[in-house]
């Protein structure tokens, strides 16, 4: 037993690992721009503070890393969106106890949560655009 | 905040009934929605539809008017905070009243007052705030929103009023016992009367009455000052000018002489754990006396 | 080890399913479960570990809690029904306050959820217990115990007076052992919460019933694994702040002192990272409530399924970008709060989907209007008028004018009272004939709805005007001429009518209902697993243990429950006479194991006793009973897992029922243990996380961190600390390997360079002149190798364990589950001590 680790779970981890991360993906993209853009607000407002003007390295720096987040997300949602397969049989019930509804949607709900994600992300980079001050 | 004296407070409270009538109409829509689904038309409707509901209703419609109230609303903070042309004062909250240092244009040594603050309207002053122990937040509803005071950090607001009056305000964060009893009154004046009134707070007292030796022998001034005389106490209020402020004890009391009184001869009674110690062992006569020196101190 | 090809078949086919149970077999399968699970007779009846028995207990406990907070809340309302009253002084209305707000957090809000959940989780799961059935019952004990300390200090004036948010400077510096209170208590508590969230998370992973694929579990489990997460992610945070709190208290160390680097601000960052997701915790398991009652009252399955498990997963997430929305006041940067203020307004996306599936599926059913629809619908009124004021206090301008007023004060409980506590009693009213086997009258709950709802907003809704007119939270008193006088007044009026609807509610949940005759099995029609339980009640859980390859099996797969009832699943029988439950893989619920859970214990009591001890003693500064007491509870845990974890069985595997064969002991990431210490360590490292992220806030919050002329850890003694450590972590590694006699030589070896390493360690910053007590940066560095010091003697403890194990022949090659479990506690710990090393040697060198 303890020498042999390929159980079915195993197994089925290294089958669906990627779904799972997936699933999570999104949402932690979201968490790690936003963690940026707050530690990066934060570090910059005590040690640079200034005018407005100032401000256009961070904004630009934030800017960028939005963009970037944008598009893991996006990317993200494109392949679960291939996962959850739409289009081949236009189920997004997923109800039956089988591998292939598990699969689909596990592709689903990582879809969906890409979209909240994208939506997070570009709700977090607003304050770029119009509350870009420190003080 | 519903009669709002000031640019801030009133743009707040115009965000208020627009976000308000919003809030109304989406909670009849959606309770209506549960009830007419769950008691009107009970059965079957299409699938579609439903489908519809989650994905207008759960998506595109909170998009649509969050984004719209984000990008309204962002702005406004730093309209909020930004400085402008009128005077700059500290404020540093002790437990329980206010220090309060008012610094012209120009000056290179404060006016002190206390537990009273003084705006001329129509111009944005900025605000310092600090704390001595604890952490309090100033707070005027009819003028602008609060900030927190913290020991050992400077925090920054303004405010901008637009009308004259007295405006009262509160601590707003718990500061320990008698949190409850910490107001101040802030009074917008003209710029006129607001600059001869600094010009007089400027001024040492120079009043002679039978209270002031009632007030120096008592050892008062080792907690308070009283410009012009050897009181030069910095635990307690300045009362410099006492006499000419709207209220006593960081605005629970009247400035009354019968206030003053009851305060100083046991301010615990007002204000459970203040540190100011009780003077009951004071006679009528010097009570009297005193009371009046500190109501004349104007 | 058993491979798949001499397991037997799986799944099993409908020829197999469709064989008879000869009614003889299935009687005396019936006598043996019934005799292994029977609850312990007599007084000894507090023994028991059980999920039914514990459940309810801790239900009840949690309900008494909240009735007590609940009376404090309305003492408050009396002394501030009219001004300047003297009802309460200020220094017994600080207390009571503070004390509310505790209370219904951490002494209710939270455990009743862990209670429901461990009462219904398992038959949700078609489960015979928990997975760990001590573990739950530690964890209640200690909530008892806890609890019962906390509250109790108001009968002697004593109580925490700092508001439950406990801000430095004023918890530190002032009034009297409430705060030593407040934070030991509740520490301790959320010690019993962290665990009972760690075995809720296993329980839905590794416990359901063989086919129950993650796309068809109920979505009760999918909130239980989401809130379960945001505990463990939530909480250690607290934990973190409480610790360096403490240290400031009792030995002077100056983390919110700012005359000495500190900052007040760290404790309002650590408190409401904890403080804001807890909130959708509490908030997130009644939407699991409810999303069980919406398709039973509208008889379909649930539309959006997906939408839902979105909702929970987003929710779970965004939740922890909320926290500065308690601190928009506090003059932070305005480009920071528009952050939170975006993030406070997109957490409304996932929490509008979860409502507007549920309409969906009513608008798609044939709705019945069962009484627990009537809460619901109570429930949505409310919550969604919260939800609306949320939004608006979200608006960084607003919250400005409202923040510490009595609209907050409204806002919070229309969330909380439409979003936690109706849909719980909904739950109560659906739930309650699995839980007691009787049920409960319709006609005493719609006068406790009517007096609740009506009361509720009679109270809270004049509020939102008190605050928006200047009252602002937490004053004793107020005075007469400001306008305030009548809208306090109907407050308390309103307070009262609610109390009375709660008083009706509890008469009905326990006035005795002996004479009611035995409530039907399903009486609501429902379509999911709990509905198979048995009336009258068996304490098996149930009967065996089906095969699910549907999220509405009652409704979709036919014979479902007479299968059940006749034995016909899994583990029919307990032939062996052991409490046993199935564990299952993580996403497609294979059957990979018999778990053999444990039975009655007093040990469990004794745990919870000495640990109270540890946490309750140094209140009083008496830190040598506290020191003995720890020793003690450290003995009874390693008792209880000597004696009743990872057993060797008697035989290798067993028939498992539907021919399908089993092993009986696992380890490694098979095993549930190996899944509950990875859980724990995730939360371990995320306090961890919190102290190193108090050392960059130092550093970017003052200009001086360290401060000039700091001192530094001695870089070499650092070095061979964490050598020494890291060492240590490589022998347990080769010990789990090799399992056999050379591991008992390199455990033996890896003690010991623990210790040096520890110790070495400890003189890195001994041999400096480096005083905690003088400023921040020194403080923080002490914390730091505190924090590893305690973690290494928990690490040499489990090597010895294993040590012992390998010596006494309770682990072998064969069975070595304690020495993965062990080594997966070093791989955290070794990072830990790396992280250390980098943090105390490293980084003060190059922030200077």
């Amino acid at each position: 037993m303890s020498h042999d680790k390929q159980t079915s779970d195993a197994r089925q981890f290294a089958e669906e690992s990627s779904s799972l991360v997936r699933i999570t993906a999104a949402p932690l993209t979201w968490a790690g721009h936003f963690v940026l853009c707050y530690g990066a607000a934060a570090v910059w407002c005590v040690k640079w503070p200034g005018p407005i003007g100032q401000m256009a390295p961070l904004r630009i720096a934030l800017g960028l890393a939005t963009v970037l987040a944008l598009a893991i997300i996006a990317w993200l949602g494109w392949r679960s969106w291939q996962q959850w397969d739409l289009l081949d049989d236009y189920d997004y019930e997923h109800e039956m106890g089988v591998g292939e509804d598990r699969h689909e949607f596990l592709g689903h709900a990582a879809f969906l949560l890409s979209i909240v994600s994208f939506v997070g992300v570009i709700f977090t980079s607003l304050p770029l655009v119009f509350a870009a001050t420190c003080r | 905040m519903f009669s709002p004296a000031g640019i801030d407070a009133l743009a707040t409270l115009n965000l208020f009934w627009v976000m308000l009538a919003g809030a109304v109409v989406i909670w009849f829509a959606l309770n209506g929605l549960f009830l007419y689904v769950t008691r009107i038309h009970v059965g079957k409707m299409s699938r579609r539809l439903a489908e519809a509901v989650i994905i207008g209703g759960g998506i595109l419609f909170p998009l649509v008017v969050l984004s719209t109230l984000l990008i309204y609303s962002l702005p406004m903070m730093g309209h909020q905070r930004a400085p402008d042309d009128g005077l700059r004062v500290s404020i540093t909250a002790e437990r329980w009243w206010w220090r309060v240092e008012y610094w012209p244009d120009g000056a290179d040594a404060p006016v002190v007052s206390a537990n009273e603050l003084r705006l001329p309207v129509d111009q944005r002053s900025e605000l310092l705030l600090t704390a001595g122990e604890v952490i309090h937040s100033f707070w005027i509803p009819a003028l602008g929103g609060k900030t927190d005071m913290f020991p050992g950090r400077i925090t920054r607001m303004t405010l901008a009023p637009s009308q004259t009056g007295t405006f009262r305000g509160q601590c707003a964060e718990f500061c320990g016992l008698s949190h409850a009893l910490m107001a101040i009154p802030a009074v917008v004046m003209e710029p006129d009367a607001f600059a001869d009134w600094l010009a007089d707070q400027a001024q040492p007292a120079d009043l002679s009455a039978p209270g002031r030796a009632v007030f120096l022998r008592e050892g008062c001034g080792a907690c308070h000052t009283i410009r012009g005389t050897p009181a030069a106490g910095r635990v307690g209020p300045d009362l410099t000018h006492l006499g000419s402020r709207t209220a006593l004890a960081a605005g629970i009391l009247p400035m009354t002489a019968d206030a003053l009184r009851a305060w100083i001869s046991n301010p615990e009674a007002v204000k459970p754990g203040a540190e100011m110690p009780a003077y009951d062992h004071l006679n009528d006569t010097d009570m009297t006396a005193l009371a009046a020196y500190l109501m004349g101190l104007e | 080890m058993t491979s798949d090809a001499d397991r037997g078949t799986y799944p099993p086919t409908e020829e197999m399913l469709a064989q008879p149970v000869p009614a003889e077999v299935a009687k005396a399968q019936a006598d043996r479960l019934r005799k292994v699970w029977a609850q312990p007779p007599g007084w000894t009846y507090w023994s028991a570990v059980n999920n039914t028995e514990v459940g309810v207990w801790y239900c009840l406990t949690a309900t008494f809690f909240m009735l007590l907070a609940g009376i404090l809340a309305l003492l408050m309302r009396v002394q501030l029904a009219v001004p300047e009253n003297d009802f309460l002084d200020a220094s017994r209305y600080n207390q009571f306050f503070t004390m509310h707000g505790s209370a219904m957090m951490f002494l209710f809000a939270v455990p009743i959820f862990e209670a429901i959940s461990i009462l219904i989780l398992p038959s949700l799961l078609g489960a015979r217990d928990m997975p760990f059935p001590r573990l739950s019952a530690y964890g209640f004990w200690c909530f008892v115990i806890g609890g019962i300390f906390v509250m109790g200090s108001l009968l002697f004036d004593a109580a925490p007076d700092a508001g439950w948010f406990m801000y430095p400077p004023l918890a530190t510096e002032y009034g009297g052992i409430g705060a030593d209170i407040w934070l030991l208590g509740l520490s301790f508590i959320e010690v019993a919460s962290i665990a009972a969230a760690v075995e809720l998370i296993v329980g839905v992973l590794k416990c359901r019933p063989p086919g129950m694929r993650v796309n068809i579990m109920p979505l009760y489990a999918w909130y239980v694994l989401v809130v379960g997460g945001m505990i463990v992610f939530a909480f250690p945070p607290l934990i973190a702040g409480d610790f360096l709190f403490e240290m400031q208290r009792s030995f002077d160390w100056p983390f919110f002192d700012p005359e000495r680097g500190g900052d007040p601000m760290l404790w309002q960052h650590l408190f409401w990272i904890f403080g804001h997701p807890e909130v959708y915790i509490i908030f997130l398991p009644s939407i699991a409530v409810t999303a069980m009652i919406v398709p039973t009252a509208a008889r379909r399955p649930i539309v959006g399924y997906s939408w839902i498990v979105l909702s929970a997963v987003g929710t779970g997430f965004l939740s922890f970008g909320l926290w500065v929305h308690h601190m928009f006041a506090t003059g932070l940067p305005a480009i920071s709060l528009g952050f939170f203020s975006a993030a406070s307004e997109a957490v409304v996306l996932p929490t509008g989907i979860q409502i507007f599936a549920f309409v969906a599926t009513l608008m798609v059913g044939r709705v019945r209007m069962i009484h627990p629809m009537l809460w619901i619908a109570g429930a949505l009124a409310i919550f969604v008028a919260g939800g609306l004021t949320g939004v608006m206090v979200a608006i960084v301008p607003f919250d400005w004018q409202v923040h510490d007023t009595y609209f907050i004060v409204a806002h919070l409980h229309y969330t909380i009272f439409g979003g936690m506590l109706f849909p719980v009693i909904g739950g109560i009213y659906y739930f309650y004939p699995i839980i007691a086997k009787k049920q409960l009258s319709e006609r005493l709950g719609k006068w406790a709805f009517w007096l609740m709802f009506t009361g509720f907003n009679v109270t809270f809704l004049p509020m939102h005007l008190t605050g928006m007119q200047g009252m602002p939270r937490r004053v004793f008193t107020y005075p007469g001429d400001l306008g305030w006088n009548w809208l306090n007044m109907i407050s308390t009026v309103g307070a009262f009518v609610m109390a009375a609807g709660i008083l009706v509610f509890v008469y009905d949940l326990l006035r005795p209902k002996g004479k009611q005759p035995d409530p039907p099995r399903n009486p609501w029609d429902a379509g999911t697993l709990e509905w198979t339980h048995n009336v009258p009640g068996e304490a098996w859980g149930i009967r065996s243990i089906p095969y699910v390859d549907t999220r509405y099996p009652l409704w979709q797969q036919s014979k479902m429950q007479e299968r059940i009832d006749a034995g016909r699943y899994y583990l029919p029988d307990a032939e062996e006479g052991k409490r046993e439950t199935l564990v299952t893989s993580v996403i497609d619920a294979h059957p990979l194991h018999v778990q053999r859970v444990t039975g009655p214990a007093w040990i469990t009591i004794w745990a919870a006793i000495f640990t109270g001890g540890a946490f309750i003693f140094p209140t009083f500064h008496w830190y040598p009973p506290a020191i003995v007491s720890a020793v003690l509870a450290v003995a009874c845990i390693i008792y209880w897992n000597w004696t009743s974890t990872a057993v060797i069985p008697e035989k290798d595997s067993k028939d498992a029922g539907l021919g399908l064969r089993l092993p009986l002991y696992v380890s490694g990431p098979d095993a549930v243990g190996w899944w509950a210490v990875w859980i724990t360590m995730l939360a371990d490292a995320t306090a961890f996380s919190s102290l190193v992220f108090a050392v960059f806030f130092y550093w970017t919050a003052s200009a001086q961190f360290p401060p000039d002329g700091a001192q530094f850890a001695n870089g070499g003694l650092v070095a061979a600390g964490t050598g020494l450590v890291a060492g240590s972590w490589a022998l347990t590694a080769w010990a789990r390997r090799d399992a056999g006699r050379g591991a008992m030589a390199a455990l033996a070896a890896a003690m010991l360079a623990a210790c040096a390493g520890g110790a070495v360690l400890f003189l890195a910053l001994w041999t400096t002149d480096m005083d905690p007590t003088e400023h921040v940066y020194p403080a923080m560095m002490w914390a730091l190798v505190i924090w590893v010091i305690v973690h290494l003697i928990a690490g040499v403890v489990l090597q010895g364990y294993c040590l012992a194990g390998l010596a006494f022949g309770k682990i072998t090659r064969r069975h070595d589950a304690p020495l993965w479990n062990s080594l997966l506690f070093w791989h955290f710990l070794c990072l830990t001590v790396l992280v250390t090393g980098a943090m105390i040697a490293i980084a003060p060198r190059l922030m200077t």
